[in-house]
């Protein structure tokens, strides 16, 4: 037994009041000469005994009344673990390691397993000798190696009050040797450590070495373990999670449709049939599906739902809740196109469809889920036109403009538009440089022709595309097959280049793209004000080249499109994992100041080279907003971190197995349940108290 | 005149006073009361009843009431009673205005005026730890002032010794009598009640008067007290709250078998209580008698 405020039992004294008040304070009676003496005397008779009975009772009631108060105020719990009973008690450096990985937040009758290892941890405190000193460590991710052991008790209760459980995945092993090596120091020649954990077997590694220390003279020694199991009592942890969720353009529902197709996996043994799940944008359930998925298996569901206006929106998809809440739920960031307005200006018309400079980019740009919307124009109308209706302009195989149309593309293009320069048999080089010198990436220098397409080996001698940048974005899904279907196409003419200067992209220095076998620019761009421009030295139908029939075309045009209005490489696909870090790269060079976790949290900033910050790590699940340096929000890099799906797998380490690791003379398991092993019995005190109150009140009203 | 309570008899002295304004206030309260005064004068009437004389018929008292009485002969209104007074030590607790033995004192006084008055007999027997003291029933003016006298100078004594009591007068009653017995009946054995009710079979009219201290009936003690017997050595230590229910049982018990047996015995019983109107007590007696005489 212990007592919380063991002085309070001095109180206890006051038991002997009803004793002393029994010898000291004895009335002399007062003489009285009675006629009815006969009857006095029966009556003593007959009532002598129940009266000594009741006298005594009153007499143990008062007294308990006044042992139990003073009792039940030092706060007495019993411990009656034949377990912790067994273990070899003696002095040792204590380290007390807390798993407050995401398992831990598995809720199990009314609270969570963080909660029950806390209040494992302060029975361990408290279980704790006098004379051992002791530390806390709290196993997060990236948890650092704690203290040495001290004897500031309240210091570690307040350590293990203030901890909280994290969504992150947690390497015990390394806590558990950090821990270790805490007590290297220590002059205390016993070592243990108490590990309080749900015991998953992602947490706990077996294949790893158990944890070991150096002893004062150099060699290993293998300290007391002692573990606390804070699911305890629980074969298995049925948990079901999101553990997947891929975002697909759904161009079948039409423009800015998208389909999010998740997967979820039930860890448990039994089966789960007709489980709700839904997609919720912006804090609404937009869709809803229902899910059957087999024991110990997954399953995947496909969920639509087509935006009307484009943007940048969080959501997340949520199945029906269970024990494990954090996992039940996975946030996304999604871009949808904005709506483009282009105006292709065809330098080359022809009534022949196929013949037509445009036909080919008319087709990618209006395909369906294209979110481009184009009108065609010969050039004469087309510089008549007013360029500010548009977000995006595309010179096809135009002639060279004049001054006047020249100056109010370069207006267009440095206010914010995109401009697209395909060139060909109507391009004149000298022309070109000459009238759109501010805009053209690169001089045009020359047409060179690989081989006459009526050539019969035309196919064999033709160029090819021989490195492409796939880390820009407008390339970035260019890996794979879909890189072969971009590679095979051939290019018979095709337009040399002034060399590039060099310089910063950001500064308007021409970056070059892609480039054929041998060397020469494909495609190049640079930024012109606030907009940007966009060179493709071959033609954009057949006249040069047969990529105009190659499946890359389509994507190809609608990427050159999307990059040209801004909308493609400002959303860059960030992808974060709770307990790591982000980097983020600011397109527009706009300073990430704060990022803004799900529960309003700051995580840290470190600035990188060129427009690159480094975020987190990331301490939850959600969509985090990111800030400049104003408080502005910077949607275009907000980003949603998900969990680590082995976190959500709960298999709990056999109890065999955890002897073979830890050895069985090392091992001393505390036992199923904490809140079974002590029992704080005040209130039951109190509970006595007030009854033997009431009863001693019956007494005496007799 | 109001009732007389003891409060009021206290300042008389002498047992002759007292008596005597014990008797005023009967005779007041029967000149009152109608029903009550024509038990008292119809002593020398009788109701008719068919069989009665009719020569014995009272006109006078036919015109007046418009009932027919017989006039009754000296002779058979006459009665013998012995006033029987328990002087034991008992009889001397006191806890208001009046002892158990003064009420003894008055009322056996008084009934003794009574009868005197009415030209019959009164005798009287003390009993106390000492003996018996006898003085023979006489319907003479003086005897009652002897009778009185001798009450005056009764002193509590001894124990209750009712036994001997009941010996003692079955011995000295030779012709029928009223037996009037003014007693606190404290006698621990069990028969001696009963060997006073033999009195009755001996075809003796008996009359009890068990005279009991309200501080007897009620228990009123609080503090831890020493009770000390007032017959013998007996003396006892106790808390009077923790035993004051089950002394209330038991001597509610008592009074209840000394009522039980008394009314199987057909003998008139009379509680009184020392703080009580004893022309009261005497009123109530007079009329149970001239109920049962019907």
């Amino acid at each position: 037994m212990t007592f919380a405020h063991p002085w309070m039992l001095l109180g206890a004294l006051a038991a002997l009041i009803p004793l002393l008040i029994h010898l000291f304070d004895r009335r002399r009676p007062r003489p009285h000469p009675f006629g009815a003496i006969s009857f006095v005397l029966r009556s003593q008779r007959r009532t002598a005994s129940r009266l000594r009975l009741r006298r005594l009772l009153l007499y143990l009631l008062r007294t308990a009344i006044l042992i139990a108060l003073p009792v039940a105020l030092a706060r007495p719990e019993l411990r009656r673990n034949a377990q912790i009973a067994s273990v070899v008690r003696g002095p040792a450096a204590t380290s007390i390691i807390i798993d407050a990985s995401l398992s831990m937040r598995y809720r199990d009758g009314g609270t969570t397993l963080f909660e029950r290892g806390r209040e494992q941890a302060r029975d361990a405190l408290r279980d704790l000798l006098p004379d051992e000193p002791a530390n806390v460590l709290i196993c997060a991710p990236g948890a650092l190696a704690p203290a040495s052991p001290s004897f500031d008790r309240g210091q570690l209760r307040s350590m293990i009050d203030s901890a909280k459980p994290t969504f992150g995945s947690v390497d015990i092993n390394r806590c558990l040797d950090m821990a270790a090596r805490s007590l290297e120091e220590n002059p205390m020649p016993g070592k243990r450590l108490v590990l309080i954990s749900d015991l998953t077997a992602n947490a706990l590694h077996l294949n790893l070495p158990p944890p070991t220390l150096e002893g004062p003279n150099g060699e290993r020694l293998v300290p007391e373990v002692v573990i606390r199991d804070a699911a305890a009592g629980k074969q298995s942890l049925p948990n079901r999670a999101v553990v997947d969720l891929r975002i697909d353009p759904a161009l079948q529902l039409g423009p800015r449709a998208f389909q999010f197709t998740f997967t979820v996996r039930n860890f448990s043994p039994e089966p789960v049939h007709d489980l709700e799940a839904s997609l919720k944008l912006m804090g609404q359930v937009v869709a809803k599906g229902f899910l059957d998925i087999p024991a110990n298996g997954a399953a995947q569901k496909s969920l639509s739902y087509r935006f009307t206006s484009g943007g940048v929106f969080p959501g997340e998809v949520v199945i029906s809740g269970d024990n494990l809440a954090a996992d039940d739920q996975r946030a996304f960031i999604v871009n949808v196109p904005k709506e483009l307005r282009a105006l292709i200006v065809n330098g080359q018309p022809n009534t022949v469809r196929y013949r037509d400079e445009a036909f080919f980019v008319e087709a990618a740009l209006s395909a369906p889920g294209s979110p481009v919307r184009e009108i065609t124009k010969d050039a004469e109308a087309a510089f008549h036109d007013s360029f500010d209706q548009y977000e995006l302009i595309l010179l096809l195989n135009v002639s060279a403009p004049g001054p006047e149309v020249s100056q109010r593309l370069v207006d267009f293009v440095r206010r914010g538009g995109g401009l697209l320069i395909s060139l060909g048999d109507h391009v004149e080089p000298d022309l070109y440089n000459k009238q759109l010198a501010e805009l053209l990436p690169l001089p045009l220098r020359m047409i060179k022709t690989a081989v006459d397409p009526e050539e019969p080996d035309a196919d064999k001698k033709a160029a090819k595309i021989g490195k492409i940048s796939v880390d820009h974005p407008i390339f970035s899904l260019f890996t794979g097959q879909a890189r072969e279907g971009l590679m095979s196409a051939r290019f018979y003419r095709y337009m040399l280049l002034e060399p590039a200067p060099g310089g910063n992209p950001g500064n308007g220095a021409p970056v070059v793209l892609a480039t054929f076998e041998d060397g020469a620019p494909a495609v190049a761009i640079a930024r012109r004000g606030q907009g940007r421009v966009l060179l493709y030295t071959s033609t954009v139908d057949r006249d040069w080249a047969d990529f105009a029939i190659r499946t890359s075309f389509l994507p190809l045009m609608q990427r050159f499109s999307a990059f040209l209005s801004g909308s493609l490489e400002e959303r860059e696909d960030i992808k974060a994992r709770v307990g790591e870090s982000v980097s983020l790269s600011s397109p527009g060079h706009e300073v990430v100041a704060s990022v803004r976790s799900p529960s309003g949290a700051t995580l840290p900033v470190r600035a990188l080279d060129e427009g690159r910050f480094l975020v987190g790590p990331t301490e939850e699940p959600g969509v985090h907003q990111v800030q400049d340096a104003d408080g502005r929000p910077l949607p275009d890099l907000a980003f949603a971190a998900v969990l680590d799906p082995s976190e959500s797998d709960l298999a709990r380490i056999k109890p065999d197995d955890l002897s073979a690791y830890f050895g069985e003379g090392s091992v001393k398991d505390s036992g199923p349940d904490s809140k079974q092993r002590r029992l704080p019995f005040w209130s039951w005190l109190i509970v006595a108290a007030a009854v033997a109150f009431f009863f001693e009140g019956v007494l005496l009203r007799e | 005149m109001e009732l007389l309570n003891a409060q009021t008899l206290s300042k008389l002295a002498g047992v002759k006073l007292r008596a005597r304004a014990v008797v005023d206030g009967v005779l007041s309260g029967l000149h009152k009361s109608p029903h009550q005064g024509q038990s008292v004068e119809f002593a020398e009437h009788k109701e008719y009843a068919p069989g009665d004389e009719i020569r014995h018929l009272d006109w006078k008292a036919f015109g007046k009431f418009d009932k027919y009485y017989i006039k009754r002969f000296e002779h058979e209104t006459n009665l013998h009673a012995v006033l029987v007074l328990d002087g034991s030590a008992s009889m001397g607790y006191q806890s208001g205005a009046l002892s158990k033995l003064e009420v003894a004192k008055i009322l056996s006084g008084a009934l003794a005026y009574l009868l005197v008055r009415q030209q019959d007999a009164a005798g009287l027997a003390v009993v106390t730890g000492e003996g018996f003291k006898d003085l023979p029933a006489r319907a003479a003016a003086g005897h009652l002032r002897l009778v009185l006298d001798e009450l005056e100078g009764v002193v509590p004594l001894g124990t209750t010794d009712l036994f001997g009591a009941a010996d003692h007068l079955a011995e000295k009653i030779s012709r029928r009598s009223l037996v009037a017995v003014f007693s606190d009946l404290f006698d621990d054995r069990q028969e001696a009640l009963k060997r006073i009710l033999h009195l009755r079979a001996r075809k003796n009219d008996l009359a009890i008067f068990q005279i009991v201290d309200p501080a007897e009936l009620t228990f009123p003690f609080d503090d831890p007290t020493l009770f000390l017997s007032m017959e013998d050595e007996r003396r006892i230590e106790v808390n009077p709250r923790e035993i004051k229910q089950s002394y209330l049982e038991e001597f509610g018990a008592f009074l209840k078998g000394v009522r039980t047996t008394c009314a199987e015995a057909d003998v008139d019983y009379e509680l009184v209580r020392t703080d009580e109107s004893l022309d009261a007590v005497l009123l109530r007696f007079l009329a149970r008698r001239q109920e049962r005489r019907r």
